[in-house]
């Protein structure tokens, strides 16, 4: 099946909302976005996990007198991400097609528009296709937030278009410099990932370039420092894009540093391998620290991303086998979580007056058990509770660190600690205790009911077996790790220091 | 049906009872969301059985079975599967939980009737059930973590069960930071193991252990003290008991199921589980010896002073599961085992007692205001009786037997061993002490106006309203906070024993075994139940089990007889014949005495230590950090620098922020179209 159906699908069916009439804008894009998810689905279950390299590959020059080719794929790394971006997507707007909006039509397409972006960006297997899709998919949602944003969200798009633009600006001469160099020595100038990996850029250029790429992924995600423009950003933007945006556009990040930037800048990976997992480390604490201190639910939501993805580059740079299959994981588990949680969260709100505010909410799980059993799961995975399938991904990713650098591991577990604070605090205020000032206790709608629930029911299924998604990532993970590794400690003493594998047969 | 599949079932039938309570909901009948639950976990008693008639089928030198599922993650030379590990302690343990926690739902049903919230009460009673089973059938580390988790969890939904209480959900919480950071504990520890040998399944781990590390090599030593943290966090040790206590918020019937049968006594397993790895780490042991000395001392001490009934009980039980760390992490496994046990019975059955008492006093929970039930509660008197004998280990009753067993194999190791022996005996006149003086103050003296009521209706004291106990003054309703009356203990009317049979029926058969049980342990070697049944676990032993010395023996049997008989007297004339002698003693002593009330100032020294700099930190990043050099320097600065670098942009995009981003589209759609026509 060609990616191409998979990725414009959504753009497509978007763009006829644009021209449909109001009243069924909402429902062509769910239809695309649902068309998307089956087609998705098929693919992950004809995914062959044994077979190395990509998979439905779509090669075709895009512009040839500079060597960028159209070039789309498939390997462990991203078929899961790529079907959890559809499912996703697909609550998401359908949720959304559930309530009003001004001007649904703009609205769904845009929202449509950024589906295919991200599944593009999740896809494309050339340096600038991936930069074109990472760029277009930042776009809808600035329109987004500057016209379907609540308060202060003029100054919101602003921070967040200077802060994304300044990343993607960095990435952009970051890849073309890594095209150009590599074509040096005479070779045809070409930025497919598979042909630049075999480059060898020189040690120092690899080092300045990572840091290019590195800015623009870290800006995105965000994490700590950079991640100024995201309180701003996640106070006003409207809350289903919220959710995929907070849930999904991150992980394209992440997944840029499996996909790109270790495979290619090995030896830059290696170099400032403690300076990402010090970042990683401070984004853990410094996210969960302000996670327990926010009372507004989308700032209590979006600091625990800031902590969570500080522990999936933390996987991502142990720069083992076990921290990147732990990091992807939990790129998927994480996906899952955050999507629910915050369509949860305009549900509170609407139970709550508007009011996005702990204190001021209370007591709900009375007259609405379904919801607060469904609240009760997410936040019981969001602190990563073993029994679920991000313990799983923690403990890889932990398991990762351990093994070399065990003091920033045994720091890293005071997230986990925090965690527990921060995501029972936020159930337990709005669910529990008494009934809040504005709270107006109600059971969850059935077409609500109809979008969580399956999500739920995937973070259960996830729970019982996390191993199919860590199955496909086993090979592709080690891959991308393996020429970093290799940078890290040429000898790699680590595989013999386990006495036991001499012990047992 | 075979070994594996029995243990299977076990496991499966309080997930089933939890799943369709959960899943039928409200359009369950209370009656028959109780009938379910109590039979599901009535079933996997059934099947506990059978798995140990199977069991003691093998040949008693291959009495383990290993059995899995499904992996639930095997790559990266990582496999976690979904597996049992069946053994003589796996199946003591199953046998113990699914058997007492039947009686507990039985228990409930009654007691509960009333409660709006009851078929939700059924369903996470039975999911706590479930996640005690799978910690302790699981075949590996990961899995032992998972049910370690899943009864966190569990016992969180319980203790906050009472939601509209803040006391309630802020205990709730309480407890499940402290059994989080016991779960971080054990994975840590198990980071460690797993660097080095590379292997989760208990069978590997103990085959190995010896290759794989030096004796007492450092880096095991520090894997058993973090695992320990997660033993004493579940078991509430010093210093993690904090949330113990507090835990009495839950209904009375969960107290009973959290002190009993389930959680507490998981630290227990989960050192005799550990054990060929606590014997290869004899520093770690001592440790955990010396904290569960520790901990029965001053749990003993804290219970001599406290005023709230459940409370009291509450701290015999942080101090009784301290005699069972201690004796576990010494290498007395049959005294420590044979102790869980009896324990089990007889705080079940003082915890249902309390309950039914509680009732009769319309919620008030204080000892102070209760006095003279003795006539009006003859049953509830009796079963409270039979379980302070056991609990105050009074000759020939259970609890005498198992604490005895206990000491006297921790005494028999010898040199330091003799610190925790003497230990034992002054924590087991506490122990005389507080149980008495509960029982001396709830049920002799002139009866209370609660006890009067009862007497001449033959019904439970109905307060006007209700108030929560935790609020206020513990003494005097009126300054308590009024309950949210749509989910708040105990509805409208009270269920005590004499009144409502399932309560009576789950008592009756937990008295016969408070008094009995001791009789399958006997001194001298008269009876051997248990040792001879546990003993294919054990039989790795490096320390001797079960020591004979039959003078150590009788000595200990003699001082502590001598010990129960006469501080039950001292009790007596302390708080029957000479009503003023204890006020008397708290004035003479009155640091002491503030010591204990004030519980060792435990929770002050969390909060001051880890809450408070904490908290200061939040406060910090929030108000200061955060505003200064996040939004002040990196946004301000980054956006000045683009401002700098170019009016045309600054132009553009004050307050035309649809414009300015139209633009880069429109742009780059300029750009692709011109590169798709080119190249087409």
């Amino acid at each position: 099946m060609s990616l191409s159906i998979i990725i414009w699908l959504p753009a497509v069916a978007g763009a006829l909302s644009l021209l449909a009439p109001r009243a069924v804008a909402g429902r062509l894009a769910v239809v695309g976005a649902l068309a998307t998810l089956v087609l998705a689905v098929i693919l992950l279950v004809g995914f062959d996990n044994s077979a190395p390299g990509l998979q439905n590959v779509t090669d075709q020059n895009w512009i040839s007198a500079l060597g960028i080719h159209y070039k789309l794929g498939i390997d462990g790394l991203n078929v899961w991400l790529l079907t959890t971006t559809a499912m996703l997507f697909f609550a998401a707007i359908l949720f959304a097609s559930f309530r009003e909006w001004e001007r649904p039509n703009l609205f769904f397409f845009f929202f449509a528009v950024a589906e295919s972006a991200v599944l593009g960006a999740f896809c494309a297997q050339d340096l600038i296709l991936f930069v074109v899709f990472f760029d277009l998919m930042l776009i809808p949602f600035y329109f987004i937030t500057g016209m379907w944003g609540g308060e202060g969200r003029v100054q919101a798009t602003t921070k967040m278009v200077i802060y994304t633009l300044i990343g993607s600006l960095l990435m952009l001469v970051a890849a073309v410099a890594t095209g150009v160099i590599a074509a040096e020595g005479g070779q045809p100038l070409t930025f497919a990932i598979s042909g630049l990996q075999q480059a060898g850029l020189s040690t120092g250029t690899q080092e300045w370039i990572f840091l290019g790429f590195a800015a623009a992924f870290l800006v995105k995600m965000p994490l700590f420092p950079l991640h100024g423009w995201m309180p701003d950003a996640y106070r006003t933007m409207p809350l289903p894009a919220l959710a995929v945006f907070s849930g999904i556009l991150s992980k394209v990040a992440a997944y840029g540093f499996l996909r790109i930037v270790i495979p290619l800048f090995p030896d830059g990976a290696a170099h400032f391998q403690e300076l990402l997992l010090l970042i990683a480390l401070a984004s853990i604490i410094y996210g969960s620290v302000m996670a327990f201190t926010q009372t507004n639910l989308r700032l209590i939501f979006g600091f625990s991303s800031v902590a969570q993805l500080g522990f999936i580059v933390l996987g991502i740079f142990a720069l083992s086998p076990r921290g990147a299959e732990g990091a992807l994981l939990q790129m998927v588990n994480h996906a899952v979580i955050t999507v629910p949680v915050f369509l949860i969260i305009a549900l509170l709100a609407a139970r709550s007056r508007g009011s996005e505010d702990i204190r001021e909410m209370g007591g709900l799980a009375f007259r609405a058990p379904l919801l607060a059993a469904l609240f009760l799961i997410v936040s019981l995975a969001t602190l990563a509770m073993p029994g679920s399938s991000n313990f799983i991904g923690e403990f890889y990713i932990l398991l990762g660190v351990f093994e070399s650098k065990t003091v920033i591991a045994i720091i890293a577990f005071s997230g986990v600690a925090m965690a527990a604070v921060y995501a029972l605090r936020a159930y337990i205020s709005t669910m529990h205790n008494r009934v809040g000032a504005q709270a107006t206790p109600r059971e969850i709608g059935l077409q609500d009911a109809l979008v969580l629930v399956p999500l739920v029911l995937v973070i259960l299924a996830l729970a019982i077996y996390p191993q199919a998604p860590l199955k496909a990532a086993q090979g592709p993970a080690a891959r991308s790790v393996a020429k970093a590794r290799l940078a890290l400690d040429p000898l790699d003493q680590r595989a013999s220091t386990q006495k036991i594998s001499q012990v047992t047969p | 049906m075979t070994l594996a599949t029995s243990a299977w079932l076990v496991l499966a039938c309080p997930l089933v009872g939890m799943l369709s309570i959960a899943l039928l909901g409200k359009k369950l009948s209370p009656r028959l969301a109780g009938t379910i639950g109590t039979l599901a976990i009535a079933l996997a008693f059934a099947f506990a059985v059978v798995t140990l008639i199977k069991l003691q089928q093998l040949p008693s030198n291959a009495r383990l079975e290993t059995t899995s599922l499904w992996d639930l993650a095997n790559v990266g030379g990582v496999k976690i599967e979904v597996g049992l590990y069946i053994d003589p302690l796996s199946t003591f343990m199953i046998l113990i939980v699914t058997g007492v926690s039947t009686l507990i739902h039985l228990y409930s049903a009654g007691y509960m009737q009333t409660d709006k919230g009851y078929v939700r009460y059924f369903a996470y009673l039975n999911f706590f059930v479930f996640s005690m089973l799978l910690l302790v059938l699981a075949g590996n580390l990961i899995l032992l973590i998972v049910g370690w988790a899943f009864v966190g969890a569990a016992s969180y939904m319980l203790v906050s069960y009472w939601y509209r209480r803040e006391t309630a959900t802020a205990a709730g919480i309480k407890a499940f930071v402290i059994n989080v950071i016991g779960d971080i504990g054990l994975v840590l520890g198990t980071l460690f193991l797993f660097r080095t040998m590379g292997v989760l399944d208990y069978g590997q781990l103990f085959s190995n252990i010896h290759v794989a590390f030096d004796k007492d090599a450092p880096e095991l030593v520090a894997a058993m003290l973090l695992i320990l943290v997660g033993a004493f966090a579940k078991s509430a040790q010093i210093p993690f008991h904090t949330w113990l206590p507090d835990a009495m918020e839950g209904p009375t019937p969960v107290s009973s199921l959290i002190h009993a049968a389930t959680m507490v006594t998981a630290g227990v397993y989960l050192i005799g589980r550990l054990h060929p790895l606590f014997e290869w780490a004899p520093t770690a042991a001592a440790v955990g010896a010396i904290i569960g000395a520790i901990t029965l001392l001053v749990a003993g001490s804290i219970g001599l002073v406290m005023t709230d009934l459940k409370r009291v009980i509450a701290y015999s039980t942080m101090s009784q599961i301290g005699y069972m760390i201690m004796g576990v992490s010494a290498a007395a496994y049959v005294g420590g085992f044979f102790h869980l046990m009896s324990h089990a019975f007889f705080k079940a059955l003082l915890f249902m007692a309390a309950g039914s008492i509680i009732s009769a006093m319309g919620g008030n929970q204080s000892l102070n205001n209760m006095k003279g039930f003795r006539k009006a509660m003859p049953f509830t008197f009796a079963c409270f009786l039979a379980g302070g004998f056991a609990l105050s280990a009074f000759p020939l009753f259970s609890g005498f037997f198992s604490k005895d067993t206990l000491l006297y194999e921790v005494g028999a190791r010898g040199g330091w061993y003799w610190a925790l022996y003497v230990a034992g005996y002054v924590g087991a006149a506490f122990t005389v002490f507080y149980t008495w003086r509960m029982i001396f103050r709830a049920f002799w003296g002139q009866p209370c106006k609660e006890a009067v009521v009862v007497m001449e209706t033959g019904d439970a004291y109905h307060p006007a309203q209700h108030t929560n106990p935790h609020t206020g003054n513990e003494d005097d309703p009126s300054t308590q906070e009024v309950e949210d009356p749509e989910v708040g203990f105990p509805g409208h009317e009270h269920r005590y024993a004499e009144k409502t049979w399932q309560m009576r029926y789950a008592m009756i058969p937990l008295a016969i075994l408070a008094v009995f049980a001791g009789v399958i342990q006997l001194p001298f070697g008269i009876t051997n139940v248990i040792s001879d049944f546990l003993h294919p676990t054990f039989a790795d032993s490096t320390v001797a089990y079960m020591p004979e010395d039959s003078g150590l023996e009788a000595f200990g049997l003699i001082l502590s007889s001598v010990i129960a008989i006469v501080s039950l007297i001292a009790a007596y004339w302390i708080w029957v014949r000479r009503p003023g002698s204890s006020a008397a003693i708290q004035a003479r002593l009155p640091w002491i005495h503030k010591l204990f009330v004030n519980k060792w100032y435990f929770d002050e020294l969390n909060h001051a230590v880890i809450i408070a700099p904490m908290a200061a930190v939040g406060r910090f990043a929030k108000n200061t950090f955060e505003r200064i050099v996040i939004d002040g320097a990196m946004v301000g600065g980054a956006t000045g620098i683009v401002r700098a670098g170019s009016s045309v942009v600054r132009s553009g995009q004050s307050g035309y922020m649809r414009a300015y981003a139209s633009l880069i589209v429109l742009g780059l759609i300029g750009v692709a179209l011109y590169f798709l026509i080119e190249s087409a």
